[in-house]
C-alpha cells in the first residue's frame, strides 16, 4: 500500500484531468438530453477551441495585450464564441438535418464531421502536424499540505473549470433559455406547444456545450503547455464515456463521471505496473464493466421501453 | 444479354483506363467521360429503366460477364503492381464490409471496432507463423476463427446495452485493442510482427510472378487471385444468409426487436450470430491482408480504419449485398487515383460521407425491398 500522500498527490492530479473531461462530458450529455443524440465531433470542437485559444494568444501579443490578466480573459472570451458558433454551425449541418433519421445516421454523419474538422485544423494551421507550445499565462509557484504539492497554476485550473460548471448549472436552472432546454429535454413536442421556439433552444444548447468544450481545450493547453490536432479523439472517447459512466443527459452525473475518469486514470497510472501505458485500458476497461452492470450510469434514469 | 455486357466492356474500359493514364488531361478526359456517361444514365428516365431492366433480365450474364471481367483485371494492369495491389485490397475490403454490413446493415448490432477485428485475424496470423512456425495458409484460417471467439466475450456487455452505448462499447474495445497491440511485448510493441511468410499453397509461393497465357503478371497478381475467390465466396454466403430465413429473422431484430421477441425469435442467439459471421469475415480479411504485406503493426489497425469500413458501408447501401462490393470498389482505389490531393484526401473524404448521408442516407445501390415468390424480377416504377 503506497503512503496516503502519494495516493492523494495522484487523486489531486486525476482531479485535473477529471474537471477537463467533466467539461467535454457536460457538452454531451447536454446534447443527448435536448436532442437525443451523440455529437461524436465534439472531441474535435474540444481541439478547436484549444486551437482558438492559441490563435488568440498570440493575437493579443500582437496587439500589445500580452499580460496574462488581460490576455487570459480575452483568450477565454474569444474562444468560447468562436468555438460555440462552430458548434451551433456543426449542428445545423449535420445534425438537425438528421433528426429523423436512425441514430446510427447521426453518429456517422457527426464522427465524418470530426474527421473534416481535425483535418482543417491539420491542414490549415501553419505546421499543424506537429505538437503546438501553448504559453503558460497561469502563476506559476504553489505550496504544500501534508506532502501534498499544490501549484496556484493547478488550483487556477480547477477554480476556471468550476467556475465554468457552476455557470452551466445556473444557466440550466435559473434562466429562461435553461427553463426551455429542460422542457425540451423532457418532451420537445409539448415544450414547443407551450411556445418554447425548438430551433433557438437547440442552437443555444450546442452553443453552450461547445463553449464549455473550448473552456476543456484552453484548460488542457494550460496544463499540459501544448496541444495537438489529434487530441481530440481521445478527448471525445473519453468525454463520451464520462457522459455514459454518470448517465446520459444527466449534467451532474457527467461532471461526476468526468471526475471519476480522471481520478482512475491517474491512479492506474501511478499504482499499476507499466500503468501509464495502460491507464486508457484500465478505464475503458471500466467503462465496459459499467455498462454490463449499470448500463444507464450512476445517476441516468431506468429507460421505460414503449412499443 | 449483349448489351449488358457492352455497357460491362464500356464500363470497365473507362475504370482501367481512369486507374492507368498518367498524364492529367488523358485523366480528365476519363473522368469526364465517366461523369457524362452516369449523367445521361441518371437524367434519362428511359435509358436508366433500359439498362436496370435488362441488367435484371440477364441477370446471370451479367454476373458472368463481370466475373470473367474481374478475372482478367490483372492483365491490363500487369504493367503497375501498385494497382494491383490496390485491387486487391479492395477485394479485401469487400470481404471484411459485407462482415460488417451483416452485423450494422442487416442485424443493427452496430460495431466501431471493424479495425480491432480484423487486427485480431491479422495479428494471430503473425504470432502462429513467425513466434510458432505454423503454415500461412493454416494460419489464415485460424485467425479469423480468433477473431470470432474474443468477439463472443465482447458479446456480453454488448447484448445489455443498445444504440449509443453499443457504439461507446465498440469504440472502446477498438481502443483497448489498439493500445494493448502498442505496450505488449509479445506482439511486439509498436514495431508490430515483421516477416510474416507469404502464402503458399501446393509448394506454390505467392511470390513467384504467375505467368499466364504466355504473360507475366506482377507477383500480387497472386494475391489479387485469391483475394477475388476470397471476396466472392464470401459475397456468395452473405447473399444467401440474406436471402434465408435467418436474414430475414435480423433484419426483424434490427427494425423491432420487442417484436421481434413476441414473435419468438431469441434474440440472443440470432444477434451473437450475426455478429460472430460478421467477425469471421472481417477477420478473415484482416488474416489475409497480414500475409500479402508480410507484416502487422498497431497503426494498421487503428480507428481511422474502422471508420473506413463503415464508410463502405454508409455509401454502397445498408443492408445492400451489391452495395458493398460497389462502397468497396469505389472507396478503397479512389483517394489513390487522386494522390494529388494526398493532404486534403481525409478531409474530402468525410466530407463526401457527410453529404452522402444528408442527401442519400440510403447509399448508392440501396437495399431493395425483398421479394418472396416471384419469379419474374418486378420492374422497379
Amino acid at each position: 500500500m503506497p503512503p496516503l500522500e502519494v495516493i492523494l498527490q495522484q487523486a489531486f492530479n486525476g482531479l485535473m484531468l477529471g474537471v477537463m473531461y467533466a467539461l467535454i462530458a457536460v457538452g454531451f450529455t447536454l446534447f443527448f438530453g435536448v436532442l437525443d443524440v451523440i455529437h461524436f465531433s465534439h472531441g474535435d470542437i474540444f481541439t478547436l477551441g484549444a486551437f482558438a485559444g492559441l490563435s488568440l494568444t498570440f493575437l493579443w501579443t500582437a496587439v500589445g495585450l500580452g499580460s496574462p490578466a488581460i490576455a487570459l480573459p480575452l483568450t477565454f472570451l474569444g474562444a468560447l464564441l468562436l468555438t460555440g458558433l462552430v458548434g451551433v454551425l456543426a449542428e445545423r449541418a449535420c445534425v438537425k438535418p438528421l433528426a429523423k433519421a436512425p441514430p446510427l445516421m447521426t453518429l456517422l454523419a457527426t464522427l465524418s464531421l470530426g474527421l473534416v474538422i481535425r483535418e482543417a485544423v491539420l491542414i490549415f494551421y501553419p505546421r499543424g502536424a506537429d505538437p503546438k507550445p501553448f504559453p503558460s499565462l497561469l502563476p506559476g509557484g504553489g505550496f504544500e499540505i501534508g506532502g501534498v504539492v499544490i501549484r496556484y497554476e493547478n488550483l487556477a485550473i480547477l477554480a476556471i473549470g468550476g467556475a465554468a460548471m457552476v455557470l452551466v448549472d445556473l444557466v440550466i436552472n435559473r434562466t429562461r433559455m435553461g427553463a426551455s432546454m429542460r422542457a425540451v429535454a423532457q418532451d420537445a413536442e409539448a415544450a414547443q406547444m407551450m411556445g418554447v421556439d425548438l430551433d433557438r433552444t437547440v442552437d443555444f444548447t450546442f452553443f453552450l456545450g461547445s463553449a464549455l468544450a473550448a473552456v476543456a481545450g484552453i484548460l488542457n493547453g494550460l496544463y499540459y503547455s501544448e496541444i495537438h490536432f489529434i487530441m481530440g479523439i481521445m478527448g471525445g472517447v473519453i468525454g463520451f464515456s464520462a457522459a455514459a459512466i454518470g448517465g446520459l443527459g444527466n449534467v451532474y452525473g457527467a461532471i461526476l463521471g468526468g471526475l471519476l475518469f480522471g481520478v482512475l486514470q491517474t491512479l492506474a497510472a501511478a499504482f499499476i505496473p507499466r500503468g501509464s501505458e495502460f491507464r486508457d485500458v484500465v478505464a475503458f476497461a471500466v467503462v465496459m464493466v459499467f455498462m454490463v452492470f449499470k448500463p444507464t450510469g450512476i445517476l441516468g434514469e431506468k429507460p421505460v421501453e414503449r412499443v | 444479354m449483349i448489351a449488358v455486357w457492352a455497357i460491362e466492356l464500356v464500363l470497365f474500359a473507362l475504370i482501367v483506363a481512369a486507374l492507368l493514364v498518367e498524364r492529367p488531361i488523358a485523366l480528365g478526359v476519363t473522368v469526364a467521360a465517366i461523369g457524362l456517361l452516369s449523367l445521361v444514365a441518371r437524367t434519362s428516365p428511359r435509358i436508366w429503366r433500359w439498362a436496370t431492366t435488362s441488367f435484371l433480365i440477364h441477370r446471370a450474364a451479367a454476373l458472368a460477364g463481370a466475373g470473367v471481367l474481374a478475372l482478367a483485371l490483372p492483365f491490363f494492369l500487369r504493367a503497375s503492381p501498385y494497382w494491383t495491389f490496390i485491387a486487391t485490397m479492395a477485394l479485401i475490403y469487400v470481404t471484411m464490409g459485407q462482415g460488417l454490413n451483416l452485423q450494422i446493415g442487416t442485424a443493427g448490432v452496430i460495431n466501431l471496432a471493424g479495425a480491432a477485428f480484423a487486427g485480431l485475424g491479422g495479428y494471430t496470423v503473425g504470432l502462429l507463423t513467425v513466434r510458432l512456425g505454423l503454415p500461412s495458409w493454416l494460419a489464415v484460417l485460424i485467425g479469423p476463427l480468433i477473431a470470432v471467439m474474443v468477439g463472443a466475450l465482447l458479446f456480453i456487455p454488448i447484448l445489455k446495452v443498445r444504440g449509443h452505448y453499443l457504439a461507446l462499447v465498440t469504440i472502446a474495445f477498438g481502443f483497448i485493442f489498439n493500445i494493448l497491440m502498442n505496450n505488449l511485448e509479445f506482439t511486439g510493441g509498436p514495431q508490430g510482427i515483421k516477416n510474416i511468410p507469404t502464402l503458399r499453397l501446393f509448394g506454390y509461393a505467392f511470390t513467384t510472378p504467375p505467368t499466364l497465357f504466355g504473360m507475366t503478371l506482377p507477383s500480387h497478381a497472386n494475391f489479387y487471385y485469391a483475394a477475388l475467390a476470397m471476396a466472392a465466396l464470401v459475397t456468395w454466403l452473405a447473399w444467401r444468409l440474406y436471402n434465408s430465413w435467418v436474414g430475414l429473422t435480423l433484419n426483424t431484430l434490427r427494425d423491432d426487436e420487442i417484436a421481434a421477441k413476441c414473435s419468438g425469435v431469441s434474440v440472443t442467439r440470432y444477434k451473437l450470430l450475426a455478429f460472430s459471421i460478421g467477425n469471421f469475415f472481417i477477420g478473415l480479411g484482416g488474416a489475409f491482408y497480414a500475409v500479402m504485406v508480410g507484416f502487422v503493426s498497431p497503426p494498421d489497425f487503428d480507428f481511422g480504419y474502422s471508420l473506413v469500413m463503415v464508410s463502405i458501408i454508409i455509401l454502397g447501401g445498408l443492408d445492400s449485398i451489391p452495395g458493398i462490393v460497389l462502397g468497396a470498389s469505389l472507396l478503397i482505389p479512389l483517394p489513390e487515383r487522386f494522390r494529388f490531393l494526398h493532404e486534403y484526401r481525409l478531409l474530402l473524404y468525410g466530407a463526401a460521407i457527410v453529404l452522402m448521408l444528408l442527401f442519400r442516407p440510403r447509399g448508392l445501390w440501396p437495399a431493395t425491398v425483398r421479394r418472396y415468390g416471384l419469379r419474374q424480377p418486378a420492374v422497379e416504377p
